[in-house]
């Protein structure tokens, strides 16, 4: 095996080398706790502050607005949290094809005595802003919705809900991890109070993220401890990380239209290879309002994690739309939701491009993912001979 | 990687793979769990299986088992058969991660299942 292609950027994606050089300094030469008053310590502090001032700049927004936590999921908890707990009681109004890291909040808040409405979804993944508007409740005290589904990346209507959510005092929280540095957005046209985004998905170091707090914004701290990012998360900051995500933002800005183009005829050239060259294949997500980088292709019949590990076995690494833990498959929520049958839902294979991805990769994969599906399909109990 | 150099060589070059016309005996195995599922198919000659072929449908280490157990059954006795166990497959694949057994447990119970109704059909029951 010598080639290697990596096609899954919605999981992870590599440290842009800018990034990292900029990283380097701040482990070992500038070590200080920003919480120091000392000038170790105050060099500390001005790199996380400069970084703050970078993405508060990209987002539109005021750099006090910005807090920094440990990932996605830490950002998503404490924006649902944050409105949630701020609030005491009431209904919260999600969508059945969130992240984990939102619907699993919500099924805590739910024990604790929240009520949560979990709406549908259409074939395509997206979210009706009418059926939000419909689930609205005179003691609904959040609305979450993500940006991009990070499974078939069909974009949201957020304008559109968050209109309706502003009409109606309620507070809008957006999990915009796959969106963020990847697609343009207007946090205050869109109507947002609480945006989660994180830098690993944008080329910058996992272990830190973002969130954008509306200034007026109602909300309780869910960490506990010292008086960090303006008491609204405990914790020393994790300094390296969040210079390389200040630096991960800048490249984006100046990166991010280009690529969006380039990626966006990339993943259209696969699904046309795939379509042309696969028998019983479905695009699962929006034909156009989707994420540049993102196909989620389900191959009929034929078991997900096959294609992975036949993939993997020729140096190309792609996701699985369906997961079997200890002799246990469920198909992907995202999908159930969105009302794939059974037989393609269990075929799904998500392929994530990035910054790095070239159209040989692509022609790659279609050389060796064609022959795979074929040969795996002859083994199927429903083959003719 | 997780999986051995055998399991892996039987998952991309699968033996005795696809549907046989009339055969001797024939017999499947589904895991519930996760929907995997074996078929196999016996031809039989003087009691031995002459010729064994199987369909599946599952994740890669349920492939392997199924084709690995293939060969493992050609050339053994039909009443042999009806014996071999998850664990003969899952050690004729060097091992398999705790998570995957199940894939062994389906190769060698549709294989079993075979052996069972090639025997039925001849009223040998055992």
């Amino acid at each position: 095996m010598s080639r290697r292609v990596y096609l899954d950027h919605n999981a992870s994606t590599p440290v842009h080398p800018e990034v990292l050089a900029e990283m380097l300094p701040y482990f070992a030469d500038v070590y200080g706790n920003p919480s120091s008053i000392h000038a170790f310590g105050r060099e500390a502090r001005d790199a996380v502050e400069r970084a703050r001032e970078r993405i508060a700049r990209f987002l539109g927004v005021a750099a006090d607005e910005i807090v920094f936590t440990s990932g996605g999921t830490e950002s998503d908890n404490l924006g649902v949290k944050g409105l949630a707990l701020a609030r005491g009681r009431g209904h919260i109004i999600t969508s059945r094809i969130e992240h984990h890291a939102v619907l699993r909040t919500c099924q805590y808040l739910e024990s604790c005595g929240f009520e949560v409405t979990y709406l549908g979804v259409d074939g395509y993944g997206m979210v009706d802003p009418d059926d939000v508007k419909r689930a609205i409740r005179p003691d609904t005290i959040a609305i979450s919705i993500m940006h991009a589904n990070s499974e078939v990346g069909t974009i949201q209507p957020v304008a559109a809900i968050g209109a309706i959510a502003r009409e109606h005092g309620i507070p809008f929280h957006v999990d915009a991890v796959q969106t963020f540095g990847k697609i343009p957005f207007d946090v205050h046209a869109c109507g947002i109070d609480v945006l989660a985004f994180s830098a690993h998905k944008i080329y910058g170091p996992k272990g830190v993220a973002g969130a954008w707090i509306r200034k007026g914004t109602r909300m309780v701290a869910i960490q506990h401890g010292g008086d960090h990012e303006r008491r609204r998360r405990a914790g020393t900051e994790n300094v390296p990380g969040i210079v390389g995500f200040g630096k991960a933002v800048e490249v984006r800005a100046r990166e991010m239209g280009p690529e969006a183009a380039r990626l966006r005829a990339l993943r259209d050239r696969l699904w046309d290879g795939l379509r042309a060259r696969v028998p019983e294949v479905r695009l699962n997500g929006h034909p156009t309002e989707r994420l540049p980088g993102t196909n989620n292709v389900s191959f009929r019949h034929v078991e997900s994690e096959s294609i992975v590990l036949g993939l993997d076995l020729k140096g190309i690494a792609v996701s699985a739309g369906s997961a079997c833990t200890s002799g246990h498959v469920e198909p992907s929520h995202v999908l159930v939701a969105m009302g794939v049958p059974l037989d393609w839902a269990m075929g799904a294979v998500r392929f994530s491009l990035g910054r790095g991805t070239t159209a040989e990769d692509i022609d790659y994969v279609l050389e060796c993912v064609v022959p795979l599906v074929e040969r795996l399909r002859q083994a199927l109990p429903t083959a003719a001979s | 990687m997780r999986y051995s150099q055998v399991l892996v060589d039987h998952f991309l070059r699968p033996r005795n793979a696809g549907l046989m016309r009339e055969p001797d005996g024939v017999g499947e195995e589904e895991y519930q769990g996760c929907g995997d599922l074996a078929r196999f198919f016996l031809r039989v000659r003087d009691g031995r299986a002459t010729e064994v072929r199987f369909q599946a449908y599952g994740c890669g280490p349920t492939i392997a088992a199924a084709s690995v157990t293939s060969e493992l059954a050609r050339g053994r006795p039909v009443e042999e058969l009806v014996n071999v166990k998850g664990q003969e497959v899952e050690r004729a694949l060097e091992g398999l991660p705790e998570d995957r057994r199940h894939a062994a447990d389906v190769a060698a119970g549709a294989l079993r299942a075979a052996a069972l109704d090639y025997l039925g059909r001849r009223g040998r029951h055992v």
